[in-house]
């Protein structure tokens, strides 16, 4: 790109990032606070069962306990939930998961709570538990629910799949499985919640969705909204699993009953139990394909565990319907998903959101497929690709970013070459694979989503974002504060940002869905263009001078043919006579009726994607089993870069999410009935995993309705890397394995 | 719980705690010494490294570590690692290489970094993995965490 910018596309340094070298970052739990309580939270030690007794009595002898706290205390809603709410801040009677909270402790002392905490004794009528999607709908299976275990059940049909299979002159049947994995942020949930005298609360939370927090705490404690006041902290990492107030609401309701400042902070182990997971699938696909590797029909059936709770599970089935022909255009699809509830630990959104699911299926399919066919997988991929105007089976066409299919592949085709001509270690057997991939940004169709953002010009000239969604760690402030930068053609460093206060910033809804560049770049540069209007209107009234001749450039105030005026003078005396500049604006997603679909479920179409492809190459140990991802590429398609560090920054760290998800990780329930809950059984990868060679190859095809043409990227690294690397595995081994992850033991028992 | 004095070097500075003999040095550290930047991320079971500080020289998981067992030694956190109000290299090449996200594991990433260079000035690329596997990020990736060690190492070298 030649085009001069002011700070567009250039690795500028995160302000935030100072703080957090030094250790001066204050995330939630690290926030002083005066005469602090404790809350300790009590949880089911069973899968499923009735409550017979809770009995609080030892408990409340501990000294400093000064309350236990069960359902009966809950003043308003006795459940809350994203999407149904389902979901009981603290069991009413039917325990649905292990680890589920049954009372909250409010102690001086942390040990005090917890001590208390293990001293509630609880009696229950255990029931059979349901531990897996297909179980959990058969007619024998014992209810979460009155009205039974199935959520969501899905069927997208387009043209004619029977006549499809019919023209195929070959058909490839398989079944996949994915595991339940956790987001495994390292900060685990947390809240601190203050009982004001005025009877309101103020609430610092880790969490994605603060706007959300306030509304869900307010109906638990039966007040009115404007009452709580919700802050959001700087939050360690989030990845769609702080898309639930479970805590918020725990911590609210402690300091609501006690009238005080009540701290509450999740183990690691309290985190595995419950908050929400990436959902584990079942499929079965069976693809039809004509011999020159023309894809003619796909059926397909996927079961989705949500766990105990829907929390978004309904919304997760959608995208894992829309993403099972992965990027391909297929005539004749039959699709089918359910989604169930199980005594699992709740399932949620997770980075990807249903598409890490349907892309390990689907592109290890591709690859089945080629080999069947003894064609080179990139040809099969580039036979079946969607271009560009092509209408896909939800019926929505895809405009130009899919031109960024063709160069993904063709960059893919030169890296595997390289990639190809590497010899292995002594004893290794190496092979490469790729995988392709397409994750749409939004909410889906129907769902409203708009985002509020603000912006105010202060008297020194720098300007503050009032920025409405939080930043989760990603780097969200940095790319708003450059897209304000660029907008009003100062330096970022002139830039700053204010942390969010649901009092007083701006609804700038949930930060999720690979829109946070789209929607908040979009409604801040709509603010930045509103607050130079208010720029020309303030020094045409100021320098008595007709507007027309006032022009704005670079945070000067131009008076045509002369004088040039720094904004700080401008906005310093329009202070003095009581005048701000400030600004705020909107942006919805747009759906426009006449290209988005009606008749599909509401979250239903997405219209806009992010494509890219990932390149894997391994060493399998074959006589171990095991495997080394020696290089990763990783080609993505951001429609324009805002942070070079900020992009390079989400694919890495999706990509080792994906790795993780490929090779490692799994949330299994173990023979003794308990889950894998901690960090010793559930392996992440660490920095020995993460291929030593990592490249990333960022392509720049603009969208069209995307600030400066930007679109996403956080969640479109994740999905390709598992299928990438089991490709790669079979090409180096000659095993295909269909269930993640990729074990030793699997390998070798292939 | 009867409490023990115990006396240690933190930062430098010479400090004195009454505390449980049970308490481990990062709760001390967070929630009597005031100083919150060395971070949990499992609950004390030592599998993280987010509480990463260095004791005499080496970097140990201050979750697992009891009080009682610093007496006399000389304790370094994230807080005491700007000197005069001069950024160690390491906390200048975690930002511009943009090894920070969330930043939550980012104090142990970089005491556990330290004591790395601390032991050998100039290490590979293949040695700073191995120095670091013990320290867990969710965000990165890790490929910018090892680009900004090896540049501080490059740095320390120089000077």
């Amino acid at each position: 790109m030649t085009e001069k910018t002011i700070t567009l596309g250039k690795s500028e340094l995160r302000k935030d990032a100072w703080e957090k070298v030094t250790g001066a970052a204050h995330y939630v739990a690290d926030i002083p606070h005066d005469e602090v309580l404790y809350g300790a939270i009590v949880r089911s030690t069973i899968h499923h069962g009735r409550l017979l007794s809770v009995n609080v009595s030892a408990a409340n002898q501990v000294p400093g306990v000064i309350e236990v706290i069960t359902s009966g205390d809950i003043p308003g809603d006795k459940a809350f939930g994203a999407l149904i709410h389902d979901q009981p801040p603290l069991v009413v009677d039917l325990v649905r998961h292990l680890g589920e909270p049954i009372a909250l402790v409010i102690a001086e002392t942390n040990l005090a709570a917890h001590k208390a905490a293990s001293l509630v004794e609880i009696e229950y009528k255990q029931v059979e538990p349901v531990h897996d999607a297909v179980g959990a709908v058969s007619s024998e299976a014992s209810r979460l629910y009155a009205e039974g275990n199935l959520i969501s059940h899905y069927e997208i049909k387009d043209g004619d799949v029977g006549n499809g299979f019919s023209d195929a002159d070959i058909i490839v049947e398989e079944s996949f499985s994915v595991p339940l994995v956790s987001p495994a942020y390292m900060e685990t949930e947390n809240a601190v919640a203050r009982w004001n005298a005025d009877e309101t609360l103020t609430v610092w939370v880790s969490s994605q969705h603060p706007f959300i927090d306030q509304l869900e705490i307010a109906a638990t404690l039966g007040i009115e909204p404007e009452k709580i006041q919700v802050k959001s902290a700087i939050v360690g990492g989030a990845f769609g699993g702080k898309e639930d107030a479970s805590i918020a609401i725990l911590a609210s309701l402690g300091a609501w009953i006690v009238k005080g400042t009540v701290k509450l902070v999740n183990t690691r182990q309290e985190s595995f139990w419950a908050h929400p997971k990436r959902h584990p699938a079942q499929f079965q696909l069976k693809l039809g394909a004509k011999s020159d590797g023309t894809i003619v029909a796909l059926k397909a059936k996927a079961n989705v565990d949500t766990g105990a709770f829907a929390s978004y599970g309904p919304a997760v089935g959608i995208i894992l319907t829309e993403t099972l022909a992965g990027s391909y255009r297929v005539p004749n699809v039959d699709l089918e998903t359910i989604v169930a509830y199980t005594n699992g630990p709740l399932a949620g959104a997770v980075r990807g959101f249903g598409s890490p699911q349907s892309h390990f299926a689907i592109e290890s399919m591709i690859d089945i497929l080629a080999a069947k066919i003894d064609m080179d997988p990139i040809e099969v991929r580039r036979k079946n690709i969607l271009r560009v105007g092509d209408k896909m089976f939800t019926g929505v066409v895809v405009n130009e970013t899919a031109n960024s299919l063709p160069e993904s592949l063709k960059r893919a085709a030169e890296v595997l070459q390289q990639f190809d001509a590497i010899e292995p270690a002594s004893g290794k057997v190496a092979g490469s694979g790729m995988a392709l991939v397409m994750q749409s940004m939004g909410l889906g169709a129907k769902v409203p989503d708009d985002s509020t953002q603000g912006l105010e010009w202060l008297p020194d000239g720098s300007v503050r974002v009032h920025l409405g969604s939080p930043d989760l760690g990603q780097g969200l402030t940095m790319t708003a504060e450059q897209i304000t930068a660029e907008t009003l053609e100062l330096p970022y460093e002139k830039i700053q940002t204010l942390d969010i206060d649901t009092w007083e910033s701006p609804n700038g809804n949930v930060t999720c869905a690979s829109r946070m560049t789209y929607m908040v770049g979009n409604a801040l540069v709509d603010a930045a263009e509103q607050l130079k209007a208010q720029m020309l209107t303030q020094a045409a009234r100021l320098l008595n001078q007709p507007q027309e001749d006032l022009s704005y450039k670079n945070g000067e105030v131009i008076i045509t043919g002369g004088e040039r005026i720094a904004v700080r003078e401008i906005v310093s005396r329009a202070a003095d006579d009581g005048i701000e500049l400030k600004s705020e604006a909107t942006f919805s997603f747009p759906y426009p009726e006449e290209t988005t679909p009606q008749h599909l479920p509401i979250g239903m179409p997405h219209v806009l994607f992010c494509f890219g492809a990932q390149i894997a190459r391994v060493e399998v140990d074959p006589e171990l089993g095991t495997v080394e991802v020696t290089h990763l590429t990783a080609v993505h398609d951001v429609g324009r870069v805002i942070s070079r560090q900020g992009v390079e920054g989400q694919i890495e760290g999706g990509a080792s999410m994906g790795l993780g998800y490929a090779l490692f990780e799994e949330m299994a329930l173990k023979e003794n009935g308990q889950w894998v809950d901690s960090f010793t059984e559930y392996l992440l990868p660490t920095t020995k995993d993460m291929p030593p060679k990592f490249e990333n190859i960022i392509l720049e095809i603009p969208e069209e309705s995307g600030p400066f043409g930007a679109k996403g990227i956080g969640e479109v690294t994740v999905p390709p890397t598992a299928p990438a690397i089991a490709n790669a595995i079979y090409n180096a081994s000659g095993i295909r394995v269909r269930s993640l992850p990729i074990t030793p033991e699997k390998l070798i028992t292939s | 719980m009867k409490s023990i004095q115990v006396s240690f070097i933190l930062n430098g500075n010479d400090v004195a705690v009454s505390s449980a003999p049970n308490r481990t040095l990062l709760d001390v550290l967070r929630n009597e010494l005031g100083l919150p930047g060395t971070k949990d991320a499992c609950s004390g079971e030592g599998e993280c490294g987010a509480c990463t500080v260095i004791m005499d020289g080496a970097a140990v998981n201050s979750c697992l570590v009891f009080i009682g067992q610093v007496g006399g030694r000389s304790v370094e956190t994230i807080e005491g690692l700007a000197t005069n109000g001069e950024y160690h290299p390491l906390q200048r090449t975690f930002v511009e290489a943009g090894a920070v996200q969330c930043g939550y594991c980012t104090p142990g990433m970089i005491m556990a970094s330290k004591a790395l260079l601390d032991e050998k000035s100039t290490p590979s690329d293949a040695e700073i993995r191995e120095g670091l596997s013990g320290n867990l990020c969710r965000c990165t990736g890790y490929v910018k965490i090892v680009d900004a060690v090896r540049l501080a190492a490059e740095e320390l070298a120089r000077d």
